[in-house]
Order: structure tokens, then sequence, then C-alpha cells
């Protein structure tokens, strides 16, 4: 289980994150929504231990992700945004690479290199491979030796949607019995693929609950115009001082 | 850590520019010796290890200038942090792979001592190959220093040419701390401890086939501390 509690994040001066409260389980697939620069990668990196929060805390099935690094990146899968690769290797390599690392028999790596379709370009360099391709070894670096958490930041961002479709029957296939979080801003991602929908914005929790009945496009756009101030579905702890309220729109008199 | 080694190494070896930086290095170190070493008309490998200093403080920063630096620009850092791989073993295991390449480029100068070693025979003044072997050793130990402040300054910059021209920098400041031309103008005291300083002055014993233990202390802990500044600096979170 995932928990974020109070969680605050400031860079010099810019506060990015502001009191951010969730607790997410095994089983659940979260779309993570928020427009760029609404705090979806900065959350998103300190369960994974790469920042640090400024205030309130973060735990990965009651491990703390700076002090227990390693035991906590065991259990995760990531996909990091705009999924940086080492372009001079093959796949191949990659992965093999990667099962080393994460001491993961090689054994397994047909059987994943045949789940993601990347057979036909095993060999070939990863910088001359499409971003299909790119982002298909990306997901089976992050699938190797069967995490049980997977977080994918933005896994369709710059895709043509024939590949974007791919990527989602992909993501759906492989999210079984998993707590997946995937980070997005295309809306019909999360309507196809996601359990339960999470909104940023400004660094806060706007909305957290199910799928709402209506379609998501119409919920986010909302939220993000300000024209409904959606309650997340369990209140956050943030501090009332630096909590962002969300305007309602001014409306003139004719 | 031995599956990061190894990509480390494959990077150079499958790679035109290991090939590149370590066959100019070999060129040179055997030209520059070769060239005088029938004029100076005496076997001994003095001169060639009086050279590699200066090489060194050119193509190791070469080596390892992306070490860090590249991995930082591509984001392909927070794909290595976001593994069960420790921030000690990172380091260690890139320190490790610029090292071997280092060897190996030193191995291209290993016909000089073969062939001055057939050659002294001839004339009965035999070079002592323990002596090279000491002389190698501490150019070895030179280039480990040398790796580890490269990575430090590689670890503090998403720029590569950063990394290289800052490295060649500071390296040089210690080598020419030892030479005649800083003490001429610095008070005696001063001139002893930056002198002491300079890893020139303690690659001297090594050259004359002395293993003076104070000198591969000094190394050895050099290298450490600059390899544990890299360690800290990758462990801080933003």
């Amino acid at each position: 289980m995932i928990i974020l509690q109070s969680l605050f994040k400031s860079f010099a001066t810019k506060q990015v994150l502001r009191g951010v409260d969730l607790q997410i389980k095994k089983g659940e697939i979260v779309g993570f929504l928020g427009v760029n620069g609404a705090g979806k990668t900065t959350t998103m990196r300190h369960i994974l231990g790469l920042l640090r929060p400024t205030e309130g805390t973060v735990t990965v099935d009651n491990l703390d992700p700076i002090a227990q690094r390693m035991q906590v990146v065991e259990k995760i899968g990531y996909l990091p945004e705009n999924n940086p690769l080492p372009l001079e290797m093959k796949p191949q390599e990659y992965l093999e690479f990667i099962a080393d690392v994460k001491k993961v028999d090689r054994s397994v790596l047909p059987q994943l290199i045949q789940d993601v379709a990347i057979t036909d370009v095993l060999q070939k360099p990863i910088e001359q491979l499409s971003r299909g391709y790119k982002q298909r070894v990306g997901l089976a670096a992050a699938l190797i030796g069967e995490p049980e958490i997977l977080i994918l930041d933005e896994p369709t961002s710059g895709l043509d949607p024939i590949e974007q479709d791919r990527i989602k029957d992909l993501i759906k296939r492989i999210s079984k019995e998993k707590l997946v979080i995937f980070s997005t801003h295309i809306l019909s991602e999360v309507q196809d693929i996601a359990s339960r929908v999470v909104i940023i914005h400004d660094g806060t929790i706007r909305y957290d609950g199910p799928k709402p009945k209506g379609t998501v496009d119409k919920l986010f756009k909302d939220i993000i115009t300000g024209k409904q101030t959606e309650k997340p579905a369990k209140p956050t702890k943030s501090k009332p001082a630096k909590k962002t309220v969300t305007k309602p729109k001014k409306t003139t008199k004719k | 850590m031995f599956a990061l080694y190894k990509k480390e190494l494959q990077f150079y070896l499958n790679n035109p520019i290991g090939y590149i930086i370590l066959g100019l290095f070999g060129v040179f170190a055997n030209f520059l010796f070769v060239k005088d070493v029938f004029v100076v008309g005496s076997a001994s490998m003095k001169a060639f290890f009086d050279i590699l200093p200066w090489l060194t403080m050119i193509v190791v920063p070469a080596l390892a200038m992306r070490s860090f630096a590249e991995e930082k620009r591509t984001n392909t850092l927070e794909v290595l942090l976001s593994l069960p791989i420790s921030e000690t073993q990172i380091v260690l295991a890139k320190f490790l792979a610029y090292l071997t390449l280092f060897a190996l480029g030193l191995a291209l100068t290993f016909v000089l001592p073969v062939s001055l070693y057939i050659l002294s025979g001839q004339v009965g003044a035999r070079i002592s190959l323990i002596e090279v072997f000491i002389g190698y050793l501490g150019e070895l130990m030179l280039a480990s220093l040398a790796i580890a402040l490269s990575m430090l300054f590689s670890v503090k910059t998403s720029n590569q040419v950063v990394a290289l021209l800052s490295s060649i920098l500071v390296l040089f400041f210690l080598i020419v701390l030892s030479t005649d031309f800083v003490a001429g103008f610095l008070p005696l005291m001063i001139q002893q401890v930056l002198s002491y300083l300079s890893p020139i002055t303690q690659l001297e014993s090594f050259i004359k086939g002395l293993l003076d233990l104070r000198s591969v202390y000094y190394f050895i802990s050099f290298t450490a501390v600059c390899l544990f500044l890299t360690i800290i600096d990758l462990e801080r979170r933003k």
C-alpha cells in the first residue's frame, strides 16, 4: 500500500505540492490526471524516493522510500516521463542489463519480449527505434521481476493513436493484481484503463474517487476551469494557509 | 554492480570514441618517449613515466566526463536510481570501468619496456623490470585519483564539456604544484605543503622503483575522498 500524508514539496521559492494526501491499495489502477506542471511527476518521484518531501510523509508498504530505497525500488517498476533509454544499446542488451541489476534470471526475458511485441527490433540500436517501440522497451524494462507496483509516467505521451491503443491494451493486460499508477493528460486513457481517478491541480488533489458517471473529460475540465470544486473522496489534512482554493468563475451582470 | 561495470565498459568498447581516446593515448605516449630515448642514451623508463601524468591529465577526464553528466542530461540517472542498486555500487562500478579502460590504454605502451629490456641487455645494462612494474603501478594510482576527481566534477553538472574542462584545470593545478615555477614565488613552508599535495611529488618514489607506503596512502585516500563526495552528491535528494 502507498500512503502519502500531507505531502508538501517546494523547489526554491516554487511550491509544487501543497498537502497531497493519498492512499492506494493493491489491485487499484489509478489514473493520475493533471495539466502539465500540476504535480503528477513530483508526486510519483516521491514514491520512488527520488525526491525528499519538504513536509509530510511517504510510505510504500510501511517502508520509507528515502531511508529504505533499495527495499522500496525492488517492489516498483518505473517508466519515467519521456522514457529515457541508453540510445547506444540494443533492446536485448538493455533488458539483460536491467534483469542483471534486478537480479532476475534472464530466462524470463523471452516471454516478456513476446508480451510487449519487440521481437523484431531486439538487435537494432534503441536510437533507431520508433517512439512506440522505445516505449515498449521502457515498459518491458519496468516489468522485469514482476514488480507489485507499477508507476508509469505518461506512458502514451507523444505516440500516434494506434500505438496509444497498443500501450493501453498492454497496460490493461499487465496490471492484473498489481498496484498501478499512471499519469496522463489524455482523458480517454483514464476512462479506458483506470479503476480510480485522481485529479491533481496546482499541487492539491481536487478529485479522488471512482470514475465519474459522465465522462472524465467533463469532470476534469470543470475542475481545471474552476466550474466544479469537487472535494476529494478523503479530505486532505493540508495546512489551511497553504491550501489552494479554486475560485469560481466571475459572472458579469448584463 | 558487475552489470553496470560491464555496461560502462561496453559503451567504450562498442564505440569508436573509446578506441580513439585510448589509441591517441597509446600513440602519444609511445611517440613522446621514443623520439628522445636514443638522444638521452640511457636505458631507463624515467622519461616515459615523467610524460604520462600530462597525458593522464587529458585522457582520464575525456573518459570519465560522461560518467554522470550524460546520465543527468538524458535523465537515465533517474532510471538507474529507480533500480535496486545502491549509490555506492553505481559509483564503484563506473570507477572500476574507467580504471580498466585506462589500464588497457597503458597496456598499449608495454612494447616500450619490452624493447628497452631487450636492447639494454645487448649492451650489458639491462633495465629492472620490477622498477618498471612499480612505475606502472604508480601511474595506475595517479589515474585512480584523476578518475575519482573527474567523476566528482561530472556528478556536479549535466554538461560533459564543463566536467571535462574543470577536471583538466584542477588536475593541471595539482600537477604544477610540484614544479619549480610555483616554488619560485612562494614561501618555503607553503611550497613544501603544496608540493606534498601534488600527485607528481608522490609519484616520484614510484618512478624510482620504490614502493613508498606514504605515497600509496596519499593516492588511496585522495581517491577515496573524491569517490565518497560523489556518492554523497548522488545520495542527496533535492
